[in-house]
Protein backbone atom coordinates (compact mmCIF):
# COMPACT_ATOMS: atom_id res chain seq x y z
CA UNK A 1 0.00 0.00 0.00
CA UNK A 2 3.02 2.35 0.27
CA UNK A 3 3.65 1.85 -3.50
CA UNK A 4 -0.29 3.04 -3.81
CA UNK A 5 0.16 6.08 -1.26
CA UNK A 6 3.35 7.20 -2.88
CA UNK A 7 1.57 7.51 -6.14
CA UNK A 8 -1.34 9.47 -4.79
CA UNK A 9 1.44 11.89 -3.18
CA UNK A 10 3.02 12.25 -6.33
CA UNK A 11 0.26 12.99 -8.20
CA UNK A 12 -1.18 15.79 -6.27
CA UNK A 13 2.56 16.91 -5.72
CA UNK A 14 3.80 16.74 -9.39
CA UNK A 15 0.82 19.18 -10.15
CA UNK A 16 1.75 23.34 -9.11
CA UNK A 17 -2.39 23.33 -8.69
CA UNK A 18 -1.56 21.01 -5.61
CA UNK A 19 1.02 23.47 -4.39
CA UNK A 20 -0.97 26.45 -4.86
CA UNK A 21 -4.11 25.06 -3.15
CA UNK A 22 -2.04 24.36 0.08
CA UNK A 23 -0.20 27.62 -0.13
CA UNK A 24 -3.79 29.48 -0.26
CA UNK A 25 -5.11 27.55 2.51
CA UNK A 26 -1.88 28.52 4.80
CA UNK A 27 -1.95 32.18 3.61
CA UNK A 28 -6.04 32.37 4.27
CA UNK A 29 -6.14 30.60 7.57
CA UNK A 30 -2.85 32.72 8.79
CA UNK A 31 -4.46 35.88 7.56
CA UNK A 32 -7.97 35.28 9.42
CA UNK A 33 -6.75 34.74 12.73
CA UNK A 34 -4.03 37.11 12.68
CA UNK A 35 -6.37 40.27 11.38
CA UNK A 36 -8.68 40.11 14.65
CA UNK A 37 -6.10 38.72 17.20
CA UNK A 38 -5.24 42.33 18.70
CA UNK A 39 -8.67 43.38 18.47
CA UNK A 40 -9.47 39.82 20.51
CA UNK A 41 -7.00 40.68 22.89
CA UNK A 42 -6.79 36.61 24.17
CA UNK A 43 -3.84 34.30 23.47
CA UNK A 44 -6.34 32.04 22.50
CA UNK A 45 -5.93 29.70 19.22
CA UNK A 46 -9.36 29.03 19.53
CA UNK A 47 -10.92 31.52 17.46
CA UNK A 48 -8.59 29.75 14.61
CA UNK A 49 -9.92 26.70 15.27
CA UNK A 50 -13.61 27.76 15.19
CA UNK A 51 -12.45 29.34 11.72
CA UNK A 52 -10.96 26.22 9.96
CA UNK A 53 -13.74 23.91 9.62
CA UNK A 54 -14.74 26.64 7.07
CA UNK A 55 -11.28 26.63 5.49
CA UNK A 56 -11.66 22.86 5.13
CA UNK A 57 -15.07 23.14 3.87
CA UNK A 58 -13.57 24.49 0.42
CA UNK A 59 -9.77 23.11 0.95
CA UNK A 60 -10.63 19.30 0.93
CA UNK A 61 -13.38 19.01 -1.74
CA UNK A 62 -11.20 20.71 -3.94
CA UNK A 63 -7.98 17.68 -3.23
CA UNK A 64 -10.39 15.12 -3.07
CA UNK A 65 -12.52 16.38 -6.28
CA UNK A 66 -10.11 14.38 -8.71
CA UNK A 67 -9.34 11.21 -6.48
CA UNK A 68 -11.46 9.06 -8.22
CA UNK A 69 -13.47 11.26 -10.69
CA UNK A 70 -10.40 12.07 -12.84
CA UNK A 71 -9.57 8.40 -12.42
CA UNK A 72 -12.86 6.90 -14.13
CA UNK A 73 -12.92 10.16 -16.25
CA UNK A 74 -9.46 8.99 -17.59
CA UNK A 75 -10.22 5.35 -17.48
CA UNK A 76 -7.02 4.52 -15.21
CA UNK A 77 -9.51 3.44 -12.64
CA UNK A 78 -8.99 0.09 -14.86
CA UNK A 79 -5.41 0.13 -14.87
CA UNK A 80 -5.92 0.62 -10.81
CA UNK A 81 -8.21 -1.92 -10.34
CA UNK A 82 -6.80 -4.93 -12.52
CA UNK A 83 -3.27 -4.24 -10.34
CA UNK A 84 -3.33 -6.86 -7.32
CA UNK A 85 -4.63 -4.27 -5.19
CA UNK A 86 -7.71 -5.07 -3.34
CA UNK A 87 -10.35 -1.94 -3.21
CA UNK A 88 -9.90 -1.20 0.42
CA UNK A 89 -6.37 -0.67 -0.13
CA UNK A 90 -7.09 1.43 -2.88
CA UNK A 91 -9.63 3.42 -0.86
CA UNK A 92 -7.26 3.52 2.17
CA UNK A 93 -4.03 4.89 0.18
CA UNK A 94 -5.94 7.54 -1.62
CA UNK A 95 -7.63 8.52 2.03
CA UNK A 96 -4.01 8.15 3.59
CA UNK A 97 -2.24 10.28 0.94
CA UNK A 98 -5.22 12.96 1.35
CA UNK A 99 -4.50 13.29 4.99
CA UNK A 100 -0.74 13.56 4.62
CA UNK A 101 -1.60 16.75 2.53
CA UNK A 102 -3.71 17.95 4.90
CA UNK A 103 -1.05 17.67 7.80
CA UNK A 104 1.61 19.74 5.18
CA UNK A 105 -1.50 22.12 4.57
CA UNK A 106 -1.76 22.61 8.49
CA UNK A 107 1.77 22.60 9.35
CA UNK A 108 1.86 26.00 7.41
CA UNK A 109 -0.35 27.06 10.17
CA UNK A 110 1.88 26.13 13.11
CA UNK A 111 3.38 29.68 12.87
CA UNK A 112 0.71 31.10 14.36
CA UNK A 113 1.17 28.85 17.97
CA UNK A 114 4.85 29.30 17.72
CA UNK A 115 4.22 33.27 17.43
CA UNK A 116 2.03 33.57 20.35
CA UNK A 117 4.62 31.54 22.18
CA UNK A 118 6.84 34.04 21.41
CA UNK A 119 4.39 37.05 22.61
CA UNK A 120 3.05 35.28 26.14
CA UNK A 121 2.02 32.13 27.72
CA UNK A 122 -0.73 29.75 25.55
CA UNK A 123 -1.87 26.22 27.64
CA UNK A 124 0.08 23.93 24.34
CA UNK A 125 -2.42 20.96 25.45
CA UNK A 126 -5.12 23.09 24.13
CA UNK A 127 -3.33 23.75 21.38
CA UNK A 128 -2.17 20.24 20.97
CA UNK A 129 -6.00 18.94 20.96
CA UNK A 130 -7.00 21.85 18.44
CA UNK A 131 -4.95 20.35 16.12
CA UNK A 132 -5.62 16.59 16.60
CA UNK A 133 -9.76 17.78 16.22
CA UNK A 134 -8.81 19.60 13.40
CA UNK A 135 -7.07 16.23 11.91
CA UNK A 136 -9.48 14.05 12.65
CA UNK A 137 -12.55 16.70 11.18
CA UNK A 138 -10.21 16.61 7.90
CA UNK A 139 -10.26 13.30 7.77
CA UNK A 140 -14.14 13.01 8.21
CA UNK A 141 -14.34 15.35 5.62
CA UNK A 142 -11.88 13.69 3.17
CA UNK A 143 -13.85 10.08 3.75
CA UNK A 144 -16.82 12.08 2.62
CA UNK A 145 -15.76 13.58 -0.49
CA UNK A 146 -13.85 10.53 -1.61
CA UNK A 147 -16.91 8.57 -1.37
CA UNK A 148 -19.00 11.72 -3.99
CA UNK A 149 -15.70 11.62 -5.92
CA UNK A 150 -16.10 7.98 -6.63
CA UNK A 151 -19.65 8.49 -7.85
CA UNK A 152 -18.93 10.67 -10.79
CA UNK A 153 -17.12 11.55 -13.60
CA UNK A 154 -17.18 15.25 -13.12
CA UNK A 155 -14.48 16.44 -10.89
CA UNK A 156 -16.80 19.78 -10.33
CA UNK A 157 -19.88 18.13 -9.05
CA UNK A 158 -17.78 15.63 -7.12
CA UNK A 159 -16.57 19.36 -5.68
CA UNK A 160 -20.00 20.86 -5.45
CA UNK A 161 -21.63 17.63 -3.60
CA UNK A 162 -19.19 17.32 -1.45
CA UNK A 163 -19.19 21.20 -0.34
CA UNK A 164 -23.07 21.53 0.38
CA UNK A 165 -23.51 18.46 2.18
CA UNK A 166 -20.28 19.19 3.86
CA UNK A 167 -21.92 22.58 4.50
CA UNK A 168 -25.49 21.08 5.71
CA UNK A 169 -23.58 18.83 8.74
CA UNK A 170 -21.63 22.03 9.88
CA UNK A 171 -24.54 24.22 10.09
CA UNK A 172 -26.70 21.02 12.05
CA UNK A 173 -26.79 22.21 15.78
CA UNK A 174 -25.97 25.54 14.42
CA UNK A 175 -27.84 28.76 16.30
CA UNK A 176 -29.03 29.58 12.45
CA UNK A 177 -30.75 26.24 12.00
CA UNK A 178 -32.03 26.32 15.35
CA UNK A 179 -34.05 29.54 14.43
CA UNK A 180 -35.94 27.79 11.40
CA UNK A 181 -36.22 23.71 12.99
CA UNK A 182 -38.66 22.77 15.80
CA UNK A 183 -36.92 22.44 18.83
CA UNK A 184 -37.22 18.34 19.06
CA UNK A 185 -35.72 17.97 15.54
CA UNK A 186 -33.06 20.02 16.37
CA UNK A 187 -32.02 18.09 19.43
CA UNK A 188 -32.48 14.96 17.85
CA UNK A 189 -29.34 16.55 14.64
CA UNK A 190 -27.60 18.61 17.19
CA UNK A 191 -25.60 14.78 18.15
CA UNK A 192 -24.68 14.64 14.27
CA UNK A 193 -23.55 17.39 13.66
CA UNK A 194 -19.36 18.23 13.34
CA UNK A 195 -19.49 21.55 15.39
CA UNK A 196 -21.14 19.71 18.42
CA UNK A 197 -18.27 17.63 18.49
CA UNK A 198 -14.92 19.52 17.10
CA UNK A 199 -15.71 22.80 19.83
CA UNK A 200 -14.81 20.30 22.63
CA UNK A 201 -11.47 19.90 20.79
CA UNK A 202 -11.58 23.92 20.29
CA UNK A 203 -11.38 24.15 24.47
CA UNK A 204 -8.70 21.70 24.74
CA UNK A 205 -10.96 18.56 25.66
CA UNK A 206 -10.30 15.29 24.57
CA UNK A 207 -13.97 14.11 24.53
CA UNK A 208 -13.74 10.20 23.43
CA UNK A 209 -17.72 10.23 22.07
CA UNK A 210 -16.57 13.16 20.18
CA UNK A 211 -13.42 10.51 18.97
CA UNK A 212 -16.14 7.81 18.25
CA UNK A 213 -18.70 10.18 16.25
CA UNK A 214 -15.43 11.17 13.90
CA UNK A 215 -14.05 7.51 13.89
CA UNK A 216 -17.47 6.26 12.68
CA UNK A 217 -18.17 8.63 9.97
CA UNK A 218 -14.72 8.30 8.29
CA UNK A 219 -15.26 4.32 8.71
CA UNK A 220 -18.76 5.14 6.95
CA UNK A 221 -18.07 7.08 4.27
CA UNK A 222 -14.88 5.15 3.64
CA UNK A 223 -16.96 1.53 3.60
CA UNK A 224 -19.47 3.21 1.48
CA UNK A 225 -16.60 4.34 -1.02
CA UNK A 226 -15.11 0.39 -0.97
CA UNK A 227 -18.60 -0.90 -1.80
CA UNK A 228 -18.81 1.69 -4.77
CA UNK A 229 -15.87 0.41 -6.26
CA UNK A 230 -16.74 -3.01 -5.62
CA UNK A 231 -20.19 -2.45 -6.73
CA UNK A 232 -18.76 -1.32 -10.17
CA UNK A 233 -20.82 -3.69 -12.28
CA UNK B 1 -5.36 -22.39 -18.39
CA UNK B 2 -8.26 -19.88 -18.49
CA UNK B 3 -12.14 -21.29 -18.87
CA UNK B 4 -15.35 -19.27 -19.13
CA UNK B 5 -18.57 -21.96 -18.78
CA UNK B 6 -21.84 -20.70 -19.77
CA UNK B 7 -20.66 -17.15 -19.12
CA UNK B 8 -23.38 -13.82 -19.52
CA UNK B 9 -23.17 -10.88 -18.69
CA UNK B 10 -25.80 -8.06 -18.75
CA UNK B 11 -25.81 -4.44 -18.06
CA UNK B 12 -29.36 -3.69 -17.35
CA UNK B 13 -31.44 -5.38 -19.72
CA UNK B 14 -28.96 -5.77 -22.07
CA UNK B 15 -27.25 -9.39 -22.76
CA UNK B 16 -23.35 -8.24 -23.50
CA UNK B 17 -22.09 -11.84 -23.21
CA UNK B 18 -24.31 -14.39 -23.99
CA UNK B 19 -23.47 -17.96 -22.72
CA UNK B 20 -20.06 -18.20 -24.02
CA UNK B 21 -17.80 -21.20 -23.34
CA UNK B 22 -14.00 -21.48 -24.07
CA UNK B 23 -10.76 -23.27 -23.01
CA UNK B 24 -7.38 -22.38 -23.57
CA UNK B 25 -4.38 -24.48 -23.99
CA UNK B 26 -0.37 -23.20 -23.12
CA UNK B 27 1.10 -21.26 -25.92
CA UNK B 28 -2.07 -20.25 -27.65
CA UNK B 29 -2.11 -16.97 -29.16
CA UNK B 30 -6.17 -16.68 -29.61
CA UNK B 31 -7.20 -13.58 -31.94
CA UNK B 32 -10.41 -12.26 -30.28
CA UNK B 33 -12.09 -11.11 -33.18
CA UNK B 34 -15.68 -8.86 -33.24
CA UNK B 35 -17.20 -6.11 -34.45
CA UNK B 36 -17.71 -2.84 -32.42
CA UNK B 37 -19.68 -3.71 -29.23
CA UNK B 38 -19.55 -7.49 -29.92
CA UNK B 39 -18.80 -8.00 -26.11
CA UNK B 40 -14.91 -8.67 -26.74
CA UNK B 41 -14.16 -5.71 -24.34
CA UNK B 42 -16.75 -7.07 -21.80
CA UNK B 43 -15.43 -10.63 -21.81
CA UNK B 44 -11.75 -9.53 -20.97
CA UNK B 45 -13.11 -7.47 -18.29
CA UNK B 46 -14.78 -10.67 -16.94
CA UNK B 47 -11.96 -12.94 -17.26
CA UNK B 48 -9.90 -10.80 -15.01
CA UNK B 49 -12.74 -9.96 -12.26
CA UNK B 50 -12.96 -6.20 -12.82
CA UNK B 51 -16.58 -7.00 -13.79
CA UNK B 52 -18.72 -9.91 -12.47
CA UNK B 53 -20.30 -12.43 -14.58
CA UNK B 54 -24.35 -12.12 -14.29
CA UNK B 55 -24.05 -16.08 -14.38
CA UNK B 56 -21.55 -18.63 -15.40
CA UNK B 57 -18.30 -20.16 -14.52
CA UNK B 58 -14.58 -18.46 -15.04
CA UNK B 59 -11.52 -19.36 -13.81
CA UNK B 60 -7.96 -18.69 -14.19
CA UNK B 61 -5.81 -21.53 -13.16
CA UNK B 62 -7.20 -22.76 -10.15
CA UNK B 63 -8.76 -19.42 -9.32
CA UNK B 64 -11.89 -17.54 -9.67
CA UNK B 65 -11.38 -14.00 -10.69
CA UNK B 66 -14.00 -12.73 -8.31
CA UNK B 67 -13.38 -14.83 -5.14
CA UNK B 68 -9.38 -14.69 -5.52
CA UNK B 69 -8.94 -11.79 -7.65
CA UNK B 70 -5.80 -10.79 -6.40
CA UNK B 71 -4.06 -14.16 -7.05
CA UNK B 72 -5.67 -14.29 -10.69
CA UNK B 73 -4.18 -10.35 -11.09
CA UNK B 74 -0.81 -11.53 -10.29
CA UNK B 75 -1.07 -14.18 -13.42
CA UNK B 76 -2.31 -11.87 -15.99
CA UNK B 77 -0.95 -9.17 -17.50
CA UNK B 78 -3.65 -6.64 -18.99
CA UNK B 79 -3.71 -4.21 -21.73
CA UNK B 80 -7.01 -2.20 -21.11
CA UNK B 81 -8.80 -0.77 -24.14
CA UNK B 82 -7.31 2.84 -25.67
CA UNK B 83 -4.31 2.15 -23.16
CA UNK B 84 -4.92 4.32 -19.88
CA UNK B 85 -1.81 5.62 -18.62
CA UNK B 86 -1.34 8.24 -15.80
CA UNK B 87 -0.16 11.04 -18.46
CA UNK B 88 1.95 13.23 -15.80
CA UNK B 89 4.20 9.97 -14.76
CA UNK B 90 7.64 9.71 -16.01
CA UNK B 91 7.86 6.51 -17.89
CA UNK B 92 10.27 5.07 -15.45
CA UNK B 93 8.04 5.92 -12.50
CA UNK B 94 4.63 4.27 -14.01
CA UNK B 95 6.78 1.29 -15.04
CA UNK B 96 8.47 1.13 -11.24
CA UNK B 97 5.01 1.80 -9.88
CA UNK B 98 3.43 -1.50 -11.93
CA UNK B 99 6.71 -3.30 -10.81
CA UNK B 100 6.10 -2.64 -7.07
CA UNK B 101 2.10 -3.73 -7.61
CA UNK B 102 3.45 -6.73 -8.79
CA UNK B 103 6.37 -7.40 -6.56
CA UNK B 104 8.85 -7.51 -9.25
CA UNK B 105 12.29 -5.49 -10.15
CA UNK B 106 12.79 -6.83 -13.23
CA UNK B 107 10.72 -3.94 -15.14
CA UNK B 108 14.27 -2.78 -16.53
CA UNK B 109 14.55 -5.17 -18.68
CA UNK B 110 10.88 -5.61 -19.88
CA UNK B 111 11.60 -1.77 -21.02
CA UNK B 112 14.37 -2.46 -23.24
CA UNK B 113 12.79 -5.43 -24.14
CA UNK B 114 9.87 -3.42 -25.31
CA UNK B 115 12.22 -0.24 -26.74
CA UNK B 116 11.50 1.89 -23.89
CA UNK B 117 15.01 2.16 -22.92
CA UNK B 118 15.38 6.03 -24.21
CA UNK B 119 12.45 7.74 -22.96
CA UNK B 120 12.69 5.86 -19.60
CA UNK B 121 13.02 9.95 -17.99
CA UNK B 122 10.53 11.87 -20.11
CA UNK B 123 7.05 12.12 -18.95
CA UNK B 124 4.14 9.65 -20.59
CA UNK B 125 2.33 12.44 -22.07
CA UNK B 126 5.58 13.68 -24.12
CA UNK B 127 5.42 9.98 -25.95
CA UNK B 128 3.77 9.63 -29.39
CA UNK B 129 1.02 7.13 -29.64
CA UNK B 130 3.22 4.29 -30.51
CA UNK B 131 5.49 4.52 -27.48
CA UNK B 132 2.44 5.31 -25.53
CA UNK B 133 1.17 1.59 -27.21
CA UNK B 134 5.05 0.51 -25.53
CA UNK B 135 4.55 1.66 -22.00
CA UNK B 136 0.76 -0.61 -21.92
CA UNK B 137 2.56 -3.27 -23.04
CA UNK B 138 5.39 -3.08 -20.36
CA UNK B 139 3.36 -2.39 -18.11
CA UNK B 140 1.45 -5.92 -18.84
CA UNK B 141 4.35 -7.73 -19.31
CA UNK B 142 5.77 -6.99 -15.96
CA UNK B 143 5.75 -9.50 -13.60
CA UNK B 144 5.89 -12.31 -16.28
CA UNK B 145 2.42 -13.29 -15.98
CA UNK B 146 1.63 -16.43 -17.87
CA UNK B 147 -1.23 -15.13 -19.59
CA UNK B 148 -1.50 -11.94 -21.24
CA UNK B 149 -4.87 -10.11 -22.69
CA UNK B 150 -4.44 -7.44 -24.83
CA UNK B 151 -7.49 -5.35 -25.69
CA UNK B 152 -6.67 -3.61 -29.16
CA UNK B 153 -2.84 -3.74 -29.08
CA UNK B 154 -2.55 -1.94 -32.17
CA UNK B 155 -5.20 0.86 -32.07
CA UNK B 156 -4.24 3.95 -33.49
CA UNK B 157 -0.61 3.02 -34.35
CA UNK B 158 0.77 3.49 -37.75
CA UNK B 159 1.45 0.11 -40.05
CA UNK B 160 5.05 -0.08 -38.82
CA UNK B 161 4.52 0.71 -35.06
CA UNK B 162 1.63 -2.36 -35.50
CA UNK B 163 3.77 -4.74 -37.10
CA UNK B 164 5.99 -4.27 -34.20
CA UNK B 165 3.64 -5.01 -31.75
CA UNK B 166 2.63 -8.33 -33.63
CA UNK B 167 5.98 -9.23 -33.72
CA UNK B 168 6.44 -8.90 -30.42
CA UNK B 169 2.75 -10.77 -29.63
CA UNK B 170 4.41 -13.71 -31.80
CA UNK B 171 7.43 -13.70 -29.79
CA UNK B 172 5.83 -13.35 -26.54
CA UNK B 173 3.02 -16.26 -27.94
CA UNK B 174 6.10 -18.66 -27.57
CA UNK B 175 5.66 -18.91 -23.91
CA UNK B 176 2.46 -17.37 -22.75
CA UNK B 177 -0.91 -17.30 -23.64
CA UNK B 178 -2.41 -14.60 -25.16
CA UNK B 179 -5.67 -13.48 -25.35
CA UNK B 180 -5.71 -10.23 -28.25
CA UNK B 181 -8.97 -8.63 -29.48
CA UNK B 182 -8.93 -6.55 -32.75
CA UNK B 183 -11.54 -5.99 -35.18
CA UNK B 184 -8.55 -5.70 -37.99
CA UNK B 185 -9.04 -9.21 -39.50
CA UNK B 186 -5.55 -9.08 -41.17
CA UNK B 187 -3.62 -8.54 -37.58
CA UNK B 188 -5.82 -11.94 -36.47
CA UNK B 189 -4.47 -13.61 -39.73
CA UNK B 190 -0.91 -12.50 -38.92
CA UNK B 191 -0.81 -13.15 -35.13
CA UNK B 192 -2.75 -15.65 -34.12
CA UNK B 193 -3.07 -19.49 -33.92
CA UNK B 194 -6.27 -19.80 -32.99
CA UNK B 195 -9.63 -17.40 -33.58
CA UNK B 196 -13.15 -16.73 -31.57
CA UNK B 197 -15.49 -14.87 -33.16
CA UNK B 198 -18.02 -13.20 -31.12
CA UNK B 199 -20.87 -11.49 -32.83
CA UNK B 200 -23.32 -9.39 -30.58
CA UNK B 201 -22.04 -11.15 -27.32
CA UNK B 202 -22.19 -14.17 -28.47
CA UNK B 203 -19.42 -17.41 -30.26
CA UNK B 204 -20.21 -18.04 -33.75
CA UNK B 205 -16.65 -19.22 -34.50
CA UNK B 206 -13.76 -20.94 -32.40
CA UNK B 207 -11.14 -22.99 -33.88
CA UNK B 208 -8.37 -22.78 -35.51
CA UNK B 209 -6.87 -19.88 -38.39
CA UNK B 210 -8.18 -20.67 -42.11
CA UNK B 211 -5.06 -21.61 -44.01
CA UNK B 212 -5.45 -19.92 -47.02
CA UNK B 213 -4.39 -16.34 -47.38
CA UNK B 214 -7.56 -14.00 -46.73
CA UNK B 215 -9.29 -16.81 -45.31
CA UNK B 216 -10.09 -15.10 -42.03
CA UNK B 217 -11.73 -11.86 -43.78
CA UNK B 218 -14.12 -15.19 -45.47
CA UNK B 219 -14.54 -16.49 -42.55
CA UNK B 220 -15.54 -13.67 -40.25
CA UNK B 221 -18.06 -12.67 -42.97
CA UNK B 222 -19.45 -15.61 -43.11
CA UNK B 223 -20.43 -15.82 -39.34
CA UNK B 224 -20.99 -12.54 -39.07
CA UNK B 225 -23.34 -12.70 -42.24
CA UNK B 226 -24.82 -15.61 -40.72
CA UNK B 227 -25.78 -14.21 -37.12
CA UNK B 228 -27.22 -11.39 -38.74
Amino acid sequence: MKNLIKKELSHYLNNPLGYIVIVLFGIFANLFFVKDLFLIGSASLRPFFLLLPWLLLVFIPSITMRSFSEEKKNNTIEVLLTLPYSETQIVLAKFFAILIIITIALSLTLSLPLSLLFLTKIYLPEVLVGYVGVLFLGASFSALSLFFSSQTKNQVISFLLSTIILFFILILGSDFLASYLPRLIQEFFVPFSFFYHFNNFTKGVLDFRSLFYFCSFIFLFLFLTILVLEKRN
Amino acid sequence: MILLSSVSKFFGQKKAVDNISFKTKGGEIIGFLGPNGAGKTTTMRLILGYLKPSSGKISIGEFDPIENRIEVLKQVGYLPENNPLYLEMKVKEYLNFIAQAKNDNQWQKVAIDVGLGDVLLKKIEELSRGFKQRVGLAAALIGNPKYLILDEPTSGLDPLEQEKIRFLIKKLGQKKTIIFSTHILSEAEAVANRLIIIHKGKIVYDGKKPKEKGGVEKLFKLKVKNQN
